[in-house]
């Protein structure tokens, strides 16, 4: 049904997006809770900072890393003290970009997860011998699992639909850079649109679905706990 | 032996003011130790600053342990400090079946003195521990969370009115329960119902204020009128009557007041020679003969010590008989017709009386 650089786009697609979303889901939580808790008067600025891909269009997100991944500048020069190649239209240049670009998508689900758990749950996992981390990943990370689901759901949907910044920084390199959204682009730029059909609607139908089970099924679950 | 010497400040939000708290007492870790005081009075902030939940200063020593010293920089995690809370709501996690929640306790804890099996047994919700917590009754759920904080292993159990917000049933089957539990546990209890007070405690801290006013056996605190507890007193006091005798048939305890005869309806007999009544100062009637042909049971000749006159014009009048005192709450009209004065001699009728030990 697809040809094979559409089933090649597909893989790279799924590698980008569950590696971006690992890296995304170990780093996402503290920061998310130190957004959620923090008092800091720095706060307000990392939080717009974060939020920043939201409203950014992400041609100028995708200028400005390319600029960052030149070997003028500190990252580019850094990357280059121990690779062979630039980061500019590399996966690794892509995964860092995806990294940026899908990072609200995924803080702002925990953020206000943690936001909202009754401060009085931690307090009684104190009384039951929790100590300060273990009662986070012991009580509070099964407590709050679906805002978990939710977010890394969430940051691997938006990064398999990425498009401007992968235009940016990746090109429509075949294995390397040339993901689905810029495959599909191809396609119609050539005037292939039975191909551009197909591909649109896989997307289509997955997005849907994908959108189904988080705000039909995990976010219900985690109201039910948190309203408890 | 708990000791504490503590203090933390509060900064209104609103009016800016700074209110200070300050709470020292020593505590002789046996029973219940119960912690008595109007709402507002700052006694949740007291347990929250034991159990390390609220940072406050100064010094806390339990047995030999240093729960905090400022002075030495020492500060135990809550954590570690292996105390038994049961908050005045039950908090039990809501992703968790009632099984679950219990065997969160016993993970950290191990072995403990008490199995979830036994103790839902004992508290009765055997037959919900597969049940979400969130199908529970509010008396179902502070059940549990009482089974889940004995099951931490504690070497103190804390209790913040536990029980205030449960029905009747709850309470006569918990009440007993703590009781015995205290047995093995010292116990600090938050309570501002007087039953509760006199039936599990033997020893009270009074909390007013932000302070600790005073500390002792309740019933003796009850009777001092420089405590603030003189208003509680005024509805009511505690009397120490000697057993002479129980009647089945009758259902009734013939007991020894300062040589007079007291009738006390009691189910069984009681344990000990002594008991102790307590006598709403509403139930008494004041008359100037013995009342004849009535159905009040109790007639005791007494003498009125002193007259007080509360906010809403009605009298208080203290009756003392031989060495113990007894209050009467008539109405300032009462008073004046039956032409009361401190010395008269009157005649107290006491509707009903309940056993408070």
């Amino acid at each position: 049904m697809f040809s094979e650089g559409d089933l090649q786009a597909i893989w790279l697609t799924l590698k980008l997006a569950s590696v971006t979303t690992i890296l995304l889901m170990l780093f996402a939580p503290p920061l998310a809770w130190w957004l959620a808790r923090s008092q800091a008067k720095i706060r307000p600025l990392v939080e717009s900072l974060v939020a920043l891909p939201l409203i950014l269009p992400p041609t100028v997100l995708g200028f400005y890393l390319l600029i960052a991944f030149s070997p003028n500048h500190f990252l580019g020069r850094w990357w280059l003290s121990f690779n062979e190649h630039s980061l500019a239209f590399s996966f690794s240049g892509l995964v860092i970009a995806s990294v940026v670009y899908s990072l609200p998508f995924v803080v702002q689900p925990l953020q206000s997860a943690f936001v909202h758990l009754d401060k009085r749950y931690l307090e009684v996992s104190a009384t039951l011998g929790y100590g300060k981390y273990e009662r986070l990943y012991k009580i509070i990370f099964p407590m709050l699992l679906p805002s978990f689901i939710i977010a890394g759901a969430l940051g691997f949907a938006h990064t398999i639909g990425e498009f401007g910044v992968v235009l940016m920084i990746g090109g429509n390199i075949p294995g390397e850079t040339q993901v689905l959204s810029i495959q599909l682009f191809d396609h119609v730029e050539s005037l292939q649109y039975s191909e551009a059909h197909q591909l649109s609607f896989m997307l289509l139908a997955f997005s849907v679905s994908w959108l189904v089970l988080i705000y039909g099924f995990l976010q219900k679950r985690q109201q039910r706990i948190l309203n408890a | 032996m708990l000791k504490f010497d503590i203090q933390k400040s509060f900064t209104h939000k609103q009016t800016g003011q700074t209110s200070e708290l300050h709470f020292k007492a020593q505590v002789n870790l046996s029973g219940v130790c119960a912690i008595f005081g109007d709402s507002g009075a700052g006694k949740t902030t007291l347990l929250r600053c034991l159990v390390g939940l609220e940072p406050c200063t100064g010094a806390i020593q339990f047995s030999n342990k240093t729960w905090l010293s400022t002075d030495s920089k020492q500060l135990l995690p809550t954590e570690k400090r292996r105390i038994g809370v049961v908050f005045q709501e039950p908090r039990l996690f809501p992703h968790l079946n009632v099984q679950q929640n219990l065997q969160l306790a016993v993970n950290k804890a191990g072995h403990t003195g008490f199995s979830i099996e036994q103790l839902a047994d004992k508290l009765g919700f055997s037959e919900l521990l597969s049940h979400q917590t969130t199908q529970l009754s509010g008396g179902q759920k502070q059940r549990v969370a009482i089974a889940r904080a004995l099951l931490t292993d504690p070497q103190l159990l804390v209790m913040d009115e536990p029980l205030s917000s449960l029905d009747q049933g709850s309470k006569q089957l918990l009440l007993p329960f703590i009781k015995a539990i205290s047995q093995q546990i010292p116990i600090l209890y938050i309570t501002h119902s007087e039953q509760e007070l006199f039936y599990l405690s033997r020893h009270m801290l009074l909390v007013n204020d932000g302070k600790i006013e005073a500390s002792g056996e309740p019933q003796q605190l009850f009777l001092n009128s420089d405590l603030s507890l003189i208003k509680f007193a005024h509805q009511g006091l505690i009397l120490n009557v000697s057993v002479k005798g129980y009647d089945q048939s009758e259902g009734l305890i013939k007991g020894c007041l300062e040589l007079q005869t007291l009738y006390v309806s009691a189910e069984s007999q009681p344990d000990s020679e002594q008991i102790q009544v307590k006598i709403n100062s509403r139930d008494v009637i004041v008359a100037l003969q013995p009342i004849v042909g009535s159905s009040l049971l109790n007639c005791l000749s007494v003498t009125v010590e002193e007259v007080h006159m509360d906010a809403q014009k009605a009298v208080i009048l203290t009756l003392q008989l031989g060495e113990q005192y007894m209050y009467a709450y008539i109405t300032l009209r009462s008073f004046n017709k039956l032409q009361l004065a401190v010395g008269s001699h009157v005649y107290a009728h006491v509707k009903t009386m309940s056993i408070v030990n």
